[in-house]
């Protein structure tokens, strides 16, 4: 969200690993559950294409339907 | 600069003391990278993280000992000849380097970093790479020395969570980037939330 936020589209977070593990000191890498990442966005080519990122992340999400009485 | 000030003291933490706890860490990488951290570095990273063999090759070794990266930004996407790069936290410049490779003599590539001994060796592989579509310059992630919209694509790895202020950092790579330009990111995530206590300790920023 705070990629968003700072003026960003299409984020996508495409590799996750455990990068820590095994380093020559020991670190708090893993009590944190700390993993390398990439991710990717996009500067968008117009305000209007950020503001309707910004709107999709106000969205409503809605309620599975077992939560529906 | 303020909100940076406001962030981290928010945790207890003095900038100015945070910024030199962090350039110490990364100025041991620089100066001594078999010392052995509690991250992995140089060629082994390299391979733990899945570069190319390809990029890798014709590297100068100063640049590669000391990298500490924490993702591949190269595999999120082309980089071209022609393009500008950006690459902040460039660290001993193995990044910028492959970039410059990248980009070829029509395009540019500029390295930032704000610790000193990382950009000598920075500077120091590229002349020896023979590249001279890549400078470096002394700057921080959330006052990015680079004119607007000047980039097409901003890389940078391990780097957006060491600073301070995260929301100054993205809101810079945006400014400097074109309109439609790419941002292609190694970082950490963190899966569990961390406790204030842990959040004032300066050892734990600066890995």
């Amino acid at each position: 969200m705070a990629v968003i936020m700072a003026g960003f589209v299409d984020f996508e977070i495409t590799w996750r690993k455990d990068v820590f593990s095994g380093a020559p000191q020991s670190g708090s890498a893993a009590d944190f559950g700390t993993l390398g990442i990439n991710f990717r966005a996009r500067k968008p080519r117009t305000e209007a294409e950020w503001h309707a990122a910004l709107k999709a992340l106000n969205c409503e999400i809605p309620l599975a339907a077992s939560e529906v009485k | 600069m303020k909100a940076n000030a406001i962030q981290v003291e928010d945790v207890g933490l003095n900038l100015d003391e945070l910024r030199e706890a962090i350039q110490e860490e990364y100025e041991a990488v620089a100066a001594e990278p078999q010392r052995g951290f509690h991250f992995h570095t140089g060629r082994p990273l390299a391979r733990l993280l899945d570069y190319k063999a390809e990029w890798l090759a014709g590297i100068p070794e100063a640049a590669v000992e000391s990298f500490a990266g924490t993702g591949n930004p190269f595999s999120l996407g082309e980089i071209k000849p022609g393009e500008r790069v950006v690459d902040i936290g460039c660290g001993a410049g193995i990044d910028s380097l492959i970039a410059a490779r990248m980009v070829g003599s029509e395009g540019q590539v500029i390295g930032v970093d704000m610790t000193p001994a990382m950009l000598n060796k920075a500077r120091r592989a590229a002349n020896e790479a023979g590249l001279e579509s890549v400078i470096f310059r002394q700057g921080y992630g959330e006052e990015l020395p680079v004119a607007d919209e000047w980039a097409d694509v901003v890389i940078s790895n391990g780097v957006l969570n060491l600073m301070p202020d995260k929301d100054a950092g993205l809101k810079e790579m945006a400014r400097v980037l074109k309109p439609n330009g790419r941002l292609q990111i190694g970082d950490i995530l963190v899966q569990k939330e961390v406790p204030q206590s842990a959040k004032q300790k300066i050892d734990l920023w600066t890995g």
